[in-house]
C-alpha cells in the first residue's frame, strides 16, 4: 500500500497517510504513527529511499521514494495479492 | 524521557514532530483550536515514544547496543557483590598469573629449542667415568670415533673448558677462548655472520694462527667493524688472523659463551690422552638415538681397551641428546615446578566454576524474572556469558601483571647454575592458553544455569534451586582440597629438605672469611720467576696487614667443587699392596700455604697441621682428611707413614673431614699438600700449569669484612694494579650451595600457600551459601528446639565430610608426587612422617576455619527471621 501509494511519485510521512486515507475512502484508517516504523523498515530493506526536502509550505519533511527494487517488489505484491484476491473471490463465489 | 529520545535519534523524533504539526494544522483548518488540535493530531498518531523505540532499534546495530546494556548490566551486579567479583577476579588472576610466569620459564629450559638448527639431531657423546659428571672423550678414541663412526652424519669436538686468553694490545683484556675443530660449526648447524669458519688446513697443528670473534666481542672491540675478517690481533702475544664472527646467539654446547674460537689443531699423530675432548655429533637422517648408541657400543668396547684394566668397570658409554645434557639436572625441578602450577591453575578453576555456580544459583530468580519479562533464552545466555567474559578478562589483566612481577621474582632469585633462565620472557601463548582456560571454567559453570530454560517455579519461591548441583560444588571443594594437600606435603618436604641442607655440618667455620680469586695472565707472567715472585710477596703482603687472623693461599677452597682429584688406586702407600680391580673411587686434593686449616677453621683431629718445617726444599709432608686416613690405614696408624704422590710424602696430621662436594653429596676423601717453591724456580705439582696461574686466598679476621676487603684490594692493586681479582666471602660460597633447592623450595611453598588459600575461599564460599540456601530448614530446625552447638555441627560435619575425603584423595596423590620428587629429597624419606603429619592436619584446620564462620552464621539465625525468608 505504501508502495503504490509512493509510486505516484516521492511523499513524506504525512503525505502518505493522507492519500492512504483518501484513496481508500476512509476505510482504511491505522494508528498513523504506525506507518513510520513500517517507512524505515522499507527503507532499511532498500525498497524505498529517503532524503530530507522542504515541503511546499516550507517545513523540512523527510521524502521517502520508490527504488527500482521497491517498484520490482510492487509489482510482485500487486501480481500475487490480485491472484490470491481473484482465489478468495472464486472460493466465495462457489461457496 | 522526551529529552533523552532527541538526544539519541535526532532524525525520528524531527520526523514525527514534522508528522504531528502537519496533521496538527490540518485539523485546525478543519476548525479545531489549537490545543484540540494538538491533542487529536497525537491521538491520530498513537504513541510516539513507542514508535520512536521501535525505529531506534531498527535502526542502530542492536547487537553492539545490547552488549553494551550486557557489560553495563554486568558491571552493575559485580559491584553489588564485590566479595565475590574480588574472589573471583584474585582466583583467576593467581591462576593465570601463576602459571604463565612458571611456564615461560620452564618452557626455556625444557622445551624451547636451542640455538642451533634441527637441534633434536644433535648429541653428546662419549665415555662416562668417575673424573668427571659428564662424558668425554681422550684424544686417541676420538680419532678411531671420528674415522669408524657410522650413525652420524658428522662428529666434531672441542677441547672442554674455556681456558683465559689475554688480548694482547693497547688496553689489554683477559678473554675466554674456546678450542674447537674445523667442522665445529657445521656440525652444529651455524656459520658465521662475518667471514668464514676455519678452514681444514688452518686446524692442523703448527699452521698459522686463525680465530673467529664471538658477537659481543665484535661490538663491543671492534665497534661491529664490516671489514674485520682479515685483520690481525695479538693473543697472549702471538699474532692470531680473524677470520670470521659468531652469530649474536652463538653458545657453546656445554652452555659457555667463550670471546674467542680457535681452531683445535688436534694432532693425530702425536696426541694421544693429553685434553679432554668434549664431542658432539650430528645424527644421519632416519638415526634414532638408540641405533646410535647401539652403533658405537663396538667403537666404545676397543676405547675401553686404552683405560686401565683396573677402572674399566666404572666407565660406560653415553650417548645422550644435546638439551638432555644440558638440562638433565634441572628436569625434574621443572617437571615438579610445572606441575605444581598446574595445580594451582587448576585450583583455581574449580574456584572460579564454585563462584560462579553459586552466583548462578542464587540468581536463578533473578533470570526467571528478566524472563518473564520478556528476555528471550539467547538474550539471558548472552549476559552470562558476557558476565563470565568480564570476570576473565579482569582476572586476565591482573594475571598478566602478576605473571610479569612473578618472572622479574624467578630470575632476580634464581640460581645461576638453571640455564637460559635468564632469557625468560612473558609467553603470549601461555597467557592466552591460562586465560582461556579459566575462561572456559567459567562459561561452563556460568552459563550452564542460564542454558536451562528458567523455570517458573523458580519464582514461586517454594522450592529453592540447587540443591541438585550441591553435589558438584562440593566435589569440586573436594578436589581444590586434594590439590593443596599434594602442593602442601611436596612444598613441605623441599623445605625440610632445604632446612636439613643448611645444617648439614661443613666441617669448618665459614664466618668472618673472606675470599680472593684471581688468575695470573700469561703474558705479564711469562716466566716462573716472576710468578714465583708474585706469590711469595702476596704472602708477606697479606701477612702484614693488621685485623688478619689466618690467611691461605690455595689453588681451590671447599665447599664446592674444584678440587683436583685423582683415583684413589694412583696413590701407594707404604707397606700395603695396591688395589687390584678398580679405581677405588676418587680422592680430592689441594695445594695449600701452611694457614689452611686455620683459616677455615677445619680442626686437625691427629697430629699437626702444616707449619714452616714442612716448607724446608728436602720435607715432603701430607695431611689426610680423616676419611682417607681411615681408607688407606683402616688400622689407624697413619701417622708417621708414607704414602706415594708424586714423591714419597710423609703423613704429619689428619684433619676433619669436610663437605667438599656440596651438602647434596657425600664429601671425597682428601688429602692437602704444601705450596712451596722448589730449588729450582719451580713449585711443586705444577701439573698442569695453568692450574697454578689460578688461585683462590681465604683470609680469616677480626676485622669487619667490608673494611678488610678494601684493605685487600689495596694489596693487590699495589702488586700487580692491572690484575682484576673477585672478592667474596666464605659465607656467600656456602650458602650459593643450597641456591637450587632454596629456589625450589621457595617457588613450591608459595604454590602451596596460594593453592591452600584458594581452596579455603572455595570452601567458605560453598558453606556460606550452603547455609544460606538453608535459612529455612535451619529456622524451622532451631523452631523445633534444635541449639545452635547442634546446627554448628550439622553444618560442620557436612564441610568435614569433604574436607576428609578430599584429604584422602590428597594423600594419595602426595605419596605418588613425593615419589616424583624425590631425586630433589636430602635425607628426608620419601613419605616422610612429619610432613604429613603436619600437612594433614593444618591443611584440615585452615579448612574447617573457613567452614566454621557460615556454621557459626547458621546457628544465629533468628528462627522467626528464618522462616519468613524466601
Amino acid at each position: 500500500m505504501i508502495l503504490k501509494t509512493l509510486a505516484r511519485g516521492p511523499n513524506h510521512g504525512f503525505g502518505i497517510v493522507l492519500h492512504i486515507q483518501e484513496a481508500s475512502q476512509g476505510l482504511l484508517t491505522v494508528e498513523e504513527g504506525s506507518l513510520y516504523p513500517a517507512l524505515h523498515r522499507l527503507e532499511r530493506e532498500g525498497l524505498v529511499s529517503a532524503e530530507w526536502k522542504v515541503t511546499p509550505n516550507s517545513r523540512r519533511a523527510r521524502y521517502y521514494k520508490l527504488t527500482a527494487k521497491g517498484r520490482k517488489s510492487l509489482a510482485d505484491a500487486e501480481t500475487s495479492w490480485s491472484s490470491m484476491a481473484k482465489g478468495v473471490t472464486k472460493v466465495l463465489r462457489f461457496a | 524521557m522526551k529529552a533523552w529520545w532527541r538526544r539519541r535519534d535526532p532524525e525520528v523524533f524531527e520526523e514525527i514532530t514534522t508528522h504531528l504539526e502537519m496533521r496538527a494544522q490540518l485539523n485546525r483548518e478543519a476548525g479545531m483550536t489549537p490545543e484540540q488540535a494538538r491533542d487529536a493530531a497525537r491521538r491520530q498518531f498513537g504513541n510516539a515514544i513507542s514508535i520512536g523505540e521501535e525505529m531506534h532499534r531498527m535502526h542502530i546495530n542492536t547487537l553492539v547496543e545490547s552488549v553494551v546494556q550486557d557489560l553495563r548490566y554486568a558491571a552493575r551486579s559485580f559491584a553489588r557483590t564485590p566479595l565475590f567479583t574480588l574472589t573471583a577476579v584474585f582466583a583467576a588472576a593467581l591462576g593465570i598469573g601463576a602459571s604463565t610466569a612458571v611456564f615461560s620459564v620452564v618452557d626455556r629450559i625444557l622445551f624451547r629449542s636451542l640455538p642451533y638448527p634441527q637441534d633434536d639431531r644433535l648429541v653428546s657423546l662419549g665415555m662416562m667415568a668417575p673424573l668427571d659428571t659428564n662424558e668425554f672423550l681422550l684424544a686417541e678414541p676420538y680419532f678411531d670415533w671420528r674415522k669408524h663412526q657410522t650413525p652420524f652424519q658428522s662428529i666434531t669436538s672441542f677441547t672442554a673448558g674455556i681456558v683465559d686468553c689475554d688480548l694482547t694490545e693497547t688496553n689489554p683484556i683477559r678473554l675466554g677462548c674456546a678450542r674447537v675443530e674445523a667442522n665445529f660449526l657445521p656440525t652444529l648447524g651455524l656459520s658465521p655472520i662475518v667471514g668464514r669458519n676455519f678452514t681444514a688446513e688452518e686446524d692442523l697443528p703448527n699452521s698459522a694462527k686463525a680465530a673467529l670473534l664471538s658477537y659481543g666481542l665484535w661490538q663491543r672491540r671492534f665497534a661491529g667493524d664490516p671489514n674485520i675478517p682479515g685483520k690481525t690481533i695479538f693473543i697472549d702475544g702471538q699474532p692470531v688472523r680473524i677470520v670470521g664472527v659468531l652469530p649474536a646467539r652463538f653458545e657453546m654446547p656445554t652452555l659457555g659463551n667463550p670471546d674467542l674460537l680457535v681452531p683445535e689443531a688436534l694432532n693425530e699423530a702425536t696426541e694421544r690422552s693429553g685434553r679432554f675432548l668434549r664431542v658432539f655429533a650430528r645424527l644421519k637422517p632416519g638415526v634414532s638415538l638408540e641405533q646410535a648408541r647401539a652403533a658405537m657400543q663396538p667403537l666404545f668396547e676397543r676405547a675401553l681397551q686404552t683405560v686401565p684394566s683396573a677402572f674399566r668397570k666404572e666407565v660406560y658409554l653415553a650417548v645422550r641428546s644435546l638439551r638432555e645434557r644440558q638440562i638433565h639436572d634441572v628436569r625434574t625441578a621443572s617437571w615438579v615446578l610445572l606441575g605444581s602450577v598446574a595445580a594451582v591453575l587448576l585450583i583455581a578453576c574449580a574456584n572460579i566454576a564454585n563462584l560462579l555456580l553459586a552466583r548462578s544459583t542464587s540468581r536463578r530468580k533473578e533470570l526467571a524474572v528478566r524472563a518473564a519479562l520478556g528476555a528471550g533464552r539467547q538474550r539471558l545466555v548472552r549476559q552470562t556469558l558476557t558476565e563470565a567474559m568480564l570476570l576473565g578478562l579482569a582476572g586476565g589483566a591482573a594475571g598478566s601483571v602478576l605473571a610479569w612481577t612473578l618472572l622479574r621474582i624467578f630470575v632476580g632469585i634464581a640460581p645461576h647454575s638453571i640455564p637460559r633462565l635468564e632469557e625468560a620472557a612473558l609467553d603470549a601463548r601461555v597467557l592466552l592458553f591460562a586465560l582461556a582456560g579459566s575462561l572456559l571454567a567459567g562459561l561452563l559453570f556460568g552459563v550452564a544455569p542460564a542454558v536451562e530454560r528458567p523455570h517458573v517455579d523458580s519464582l514461586t519461591g517454594t522450592r529453592s534451586a540447587g540443591s541438585r548441583r550441591t553435589l558438584l560444588r562440593e566435589s569440586l571443594v573436594a578436589t581444590q582440597i586434594a590439590l593443596s594437600l599434594v602442593l602442601l606435603t611436596t612444598a613441605g618436604m623441599l623445605l625440610r629438605s632445604l632446612w636439613k641442607m643448611q645444617n648439614v655440618p661443613l666441617g669448618m667455620q665459614p664466618e668472618h672469611v673472606l675470599t680472593a680469586e684471581f688468575v695470573l695472565g700469561k703474558q705479564g707472567y711469562s716466566q716462573d720467576a716472576r710468578l714465583l715472585r708474585f706469590f711469595s710477596s702476596l704472602e708477606s703482603r697479606l701477612q702484614s696487614i693488621p685485623g688478619v687472623t689466618a690467611f691461605v693461599i690455595s689453588d681451590s677452597l671447599p665447599p664446592l667443587g674444584g678440587a683436583r682429584g685423582r683415583p684413589f688406586a694412583t696413590i701407594e702407600v707404604e707397606g700395603q699392596p695396591r688395589l687390584r680391580e678398580g679405581t677405588g673411587g676418587m680422592v680430592a686434593w689441594r695445594y695449600v700455604t701452611p694457614g689452611y686449616f686455620a683459616t677455615l677453621g677445619i680442626p686437625i683431629v691427629r697430629g699437626r697441621g702444616f707449619d714452616g718445617s714442612d716448607r724446608a726444599p728436602n720435607v715432603n709432608s701430607v695431611v689426610l682428611s680423616e676419611s682417607l686416613a681411615r681408607k688407606m690405614f683402616p688400622a689407624g696408624n697413619a701417622l708417621g707413614h708414607r704414602i706415594k704422590l708424586d714423591d714419597w710424602c710423609e703423613v704429619v696430621g689428619i684433619a676433619a673431614d669436610v663437605r667438599n662436594l656440596g651438602p647434596l653429596q657425600q664429601s671425597e676423601p682428601e688429602y692437602y699438600v704444601l705450596r712451596k717453591p722448589m730449588p729450582d724456580g719451580h713449585f711443586n705439582n705444577q701439573n698442569p700449569s695453568a692450574g697454578w696461574r689460578g688461585a683462590k686466598v681465604a683470609i680469616r679476621t677480626t676485622v669487619d669484612t667490608r673494611v678488610m676487603s678494601e684493605w685487600v684490594k689495596r694489596e693487590f692493586a699495589a702488586l700487580d694494579p692491572s690484575l682484576p681479582v673477585t672478592i667474596g666471602s666464605m659465607s656467600g660460597r656456602v650458602s650459593t650451595m643450597t641456591e637450587r633447592p632454596r629456589f625450589n623450595a621457595v617457588l613450591l611453598s608459595l604454590f602451596a600457600s596460594m593453592g591452600v588459600l584458594l581452596a579455603a575461599i572455595g570452601l567458605y564460599g560453598v558453606m556460606a551459601f550452603l547455609v544460606g540456601q538453608r535459612t529455612q530448614e535451619i529456622g524451622v530446625r532451631m523452631a523445633l528446639g534444635a541449639t545452635p552447638r547442634t546446627i554448628t555441627k550439622l553444618i560442620l560435619s557436612r564441610a568435614a565430610l569433604w574436607s576428609l575425603s578430599g584429604a584422602m584423595l590428597g594423600t594419595l596423590g602426595s605419596v605418588l608426587a613425593t615419589r616424583a620428587i624425590r631425586t630433589l629429597l636430602f635425607e628426608v624419606p620419601e613419605r616422610d612422617p612429619w610432613t604429613f603429619s603436619l600437612a594433614l592436619p593444618l591443611l584440615l584446620l585452615i579448612a574447617l576455619a573457613a567452614a566454621w564462620i557460615p556454621s557459626w552464621r547458621a546457628s544465629h539465625v533468628d528462627p522467626a527471621i528464618a522462616l519468613r525468608y524466601e
